[in-house]
């Protein structure tokens, strides 16, 4: 049966939520009767009295006087005689439950409160929330993508290229290839509950002295603890706990892309889980596992469940698997393998801990992560092909850019290893950077606006093949500083830009993108989602418009992505080419890596 | 008054994020927290619940409007 229901602002001008509540009363049966704002209490009362009302919400906007007004308005409702026929609520920016069960009021109801609870509390009945977001899916990146070039010029030097570097690599081989064929064979065998003593000792063999004392000697890396057993179990109830009680956000509003990826690596996997927990919460779609750089500069992994204090998170069989038990159904997860010794096997760890994508690229290992480029090249083949088996798209990043190679340079090495990964059968995800680089800063591309070589990017980009985008990583990189406001803004317009542009996956910051005296902390990972996610709902299907610039930009960088890889296929030798800076210079700021140097076998 | 707190102009925020069951009791640990910290003026400003636990926005007034503001003196 319909209730009789007076709705009173108990303020001077505020009454928007009061009307959305009536409309929800009215549609489900109620009758109602809206009071206009700034009615004293005694009026309200009379009110009351007059329409016989079973209940009154009465809202509240401003803060000031908000106890006394209200607890005045209580006492007339005593006096009058009608308290105990009437329910009262109260809700408004200024009411906060505890506050109105303190003055006697039998609801409150804070800011955010949907209309529904209005309803049910009408109605005498619990409020249950809708399950928003439980009907979420993993996105699939890839899969309307052809990867048919459009520039047949640029096509056929990337042939060139591609087959010169197979036909090299196929000669060749490296610790990191043989141990990755040798942790293949280590899973497999432990899968099938056989010893694996004798291979574990074929791979301390390939491994620096670090890695290889805990194969023969049982002892860890200096920096990294062992989890407890007691640790371990805590954390699966933690994980089972917060699962439950899990409904993320939708962050994307009306937009089905891009997906949008945080970036994780604490150093312990603990902490990871609990951030990676706080990011599906506030609507992130998938995660980047970020491991330690000294991780990448040394032979070999080690095994158990592994913490320390360092940036990055130590990769284990086990750290993987446990954050991959923790990640939630739809959440997409990548484990990047893009630019150390331990490229192959990061794959295959990968591939075998469930992981849906990964991160390769030559280029930046090379010039801008210090691996030695014949080491990287004889690796990065190998991985691609294990990517490949695994069925892991994986992007190439152009992190090189970050160092001061330019865009077009970056994007001729991109543009190898994407078309190498054609050629051997995997799906490779182009992600150009969208920051603020020091080519830019040099050349003054963005002294008017954020948006316009980013933009030209994208443009120059489609022009050459149809491929999926992922700018990172993150976008904005160099924009944020370590204000929070001003981070979380700037990667909510960055990520604006991207969803304009129609990408299909972005990596954001957190508000700690620019601070660099410590860890990231969870509630950062909370900002840049809510930033990200305010930003989809300003914009809806609403898009940035580049300038007439951006054109132009994007016809410059199609000219030197052809220059580049003219000069590569005339220098005939992809390494070569990574050596003599036709990818990028001593002077850009590449630099070809040491680690690893030598240890190529065989050609 | 901590001497350092008479510094600051109203208010000091504490932003953080609480591992908890709901949004009451995020808010109920905060407040407790910010009570031992000597903060007896609280109010939560923010506070969203999701999954692991809740974003928090916690206010401690040290000057209300009105109040006799530490900063006027001068800084020893």
């Amino acid at each position: 049966m319909g209730k009789k229901v007076v709705l009173a602002p108990l303020d001077p001008v505020h009454d928007i939520g009061l009307k959305m509540i009536r409309r929800g009363l009215e549609q489900a049966g109620h009758q109602t009767w809206l009071f206009p704002p700034d009615y004293s209490p005694q009026e309200i009362v009379n009110g009351i009295i007059e329409h016989k009302a079973d209940v009154v919400l009465i809202s509240r906007t401003l803060g000031y006087g908000v106890e006394e007004i209200l607890a005045r308005f209580v006492d007339l409702v005593d006096a009058a005689g009608v308290r105990e026929k009437v329910k009262l609520g109260v809700g408004g920016m200024a009411i906060r439950a505890e506050l109105a069960a303190e003055l006697g009021f039998d609801a409150g109801f804070g800011p955010g409160t949907p209309v529904e609870a209005a309803v049910a509390f009408v109605e005498g009945r619990e409020f249950k929330p809708s399950r928003e977001g439980t009907e979420k899916k993993k996105i699939d990146m890839v899969g309307t993508y052809d990867y048919s070039f459009n520039n047949a010029s640029i096509k056929a030097m990337l042939d060139n290229i591609t087959n010169q570097i197979i036909e090299w690599s196929a000669k060749r081989s490296s610790p990191g290839v043989e141990r990755a064929q040798l942790r293949e064979e280590i899973l497999k065998q432990e899968g099938l509950g056989r010893d694996t003593a004798s291979l574990r000792k074929e791979y301390a063999k390939l491994c620096d002295d670090v890695i290889a004392d805990y194969y023969t000697k049982g002892s860890l890396h200096a920096q990294t603890r062992g989890l407890e057993q007691a640790e371990l179990d805590s954390l699966e109830q933690y994980v089972e706990r917060t699962r439950a009680r899990m409904r993320p956000l939708d962050i994307r509003h009306t937009r089905k892309k891009p997906a949008v990826f945080v970036q994780y690596g604490t150093g312990c996997p603990f902490m990871d889980i609990a951030h990676i927990k706080i990011a599906e919460g506030w609507g992130a779609d998938g995660v980047v596992h970020f491991d330690p750089s000294w991780g990448a500069r040394t032979e070999g992994f080690l095994e158990g469940y592994l913490t320390h204090q360092q940036d990055g998170s130590v990769i284990t069989p086990e750290n993987l698997r446990c954050i991959r038990s923790a990640l939630e159904e739809s959440s997409l997860w990548q484990v990047r393998a893009h630019r150390g010794l331990n490229t192959p096997e990061t794959v295959v760890l990968a591939g075998e801990c469930g992981a849906d994508l990964t991160k390769i690229n030559i280029v930046y290992g090379a010039l801008g992560a210090g691996t030695d480029p014949s080491r990287l090249t004889v690796d990065a083949v190998a991985a691609i092909k294990y990517a490949a088996r695994y069925n892991l798209p994986f992007d190439v990043v152009t992190n090189e850019e970050l160092c001061g190679v330019p865009a077009h340079k970056a994007f001729a090495g991109m543009l190898i290893v994407a078309n190498l990964a054609l050629a051997l059968g995997a799906k490779p995800i182009l992600q150009p950077l969208f920051c603020y680089s020091p080519e830019v800063m040099i050349n003054k591309a963005m002294e008017d606006n954020y948006i316009d070589f980013n933009a030209a990017k994208l443009i120059a980009l489609r022009q050459i093949v149809d491929a999926p985008i992922w700018p990172g990583a993150p976008i904005g990189f160099l924009t944020q500083n370590e204000d929070r406001v001003q981070s979380s803004v700037s990667t909510g317009l960055h990520a604006g830009l991207a969803a304009s542009l129609g990408v299909d996956a972005i990596s954001i910051a957190s508000a700690d993108e620019a601070y660099s005296g410590g860890p990231i902390a969870g509630a950062s990972r909370v900002d840049t989602l809510q930033s990200v996610r305010e930003t989809f709902r300003f914009m809806g299907q609403a898009k940035i418009e580049p300038t007439r610039q951006a054109e132009d930009m994007a016809g410059e960088l199609l000219a030197g992505i052809e220059t580049a890889l003219r000069e590569t296929v005339q220098v005939g030798d992809f390494v070569a080419a990574l050596h003599e800076g036709v990818l990028g210079n001593r002077d850009e700021g590449a630099y070809p890596g040491r680690s690893g140097k030598d240890t190529v076998t065989g050609g | 008054m901590n001497k350092y707190l008479e510094r600051i102009v109203d208010a000091l925020d504490i932003e953080t994020f609480v591992i908890c069951r709901d949004e009451d009791e995020g808010m109920d640990i905060i407040r407790k927290m910010m009570g031992e910290m000597g903060l007896k003026d609280v109010d939560i400003v923010f506070c969203q619940h999701r999954g692991p636990g809740a974003r928090i926005r916690a206010r401690g007034y040290i000057f209300r409007s009105g109040d006799h503001y530490g900063w006027l003196k001068e800084a020893e």
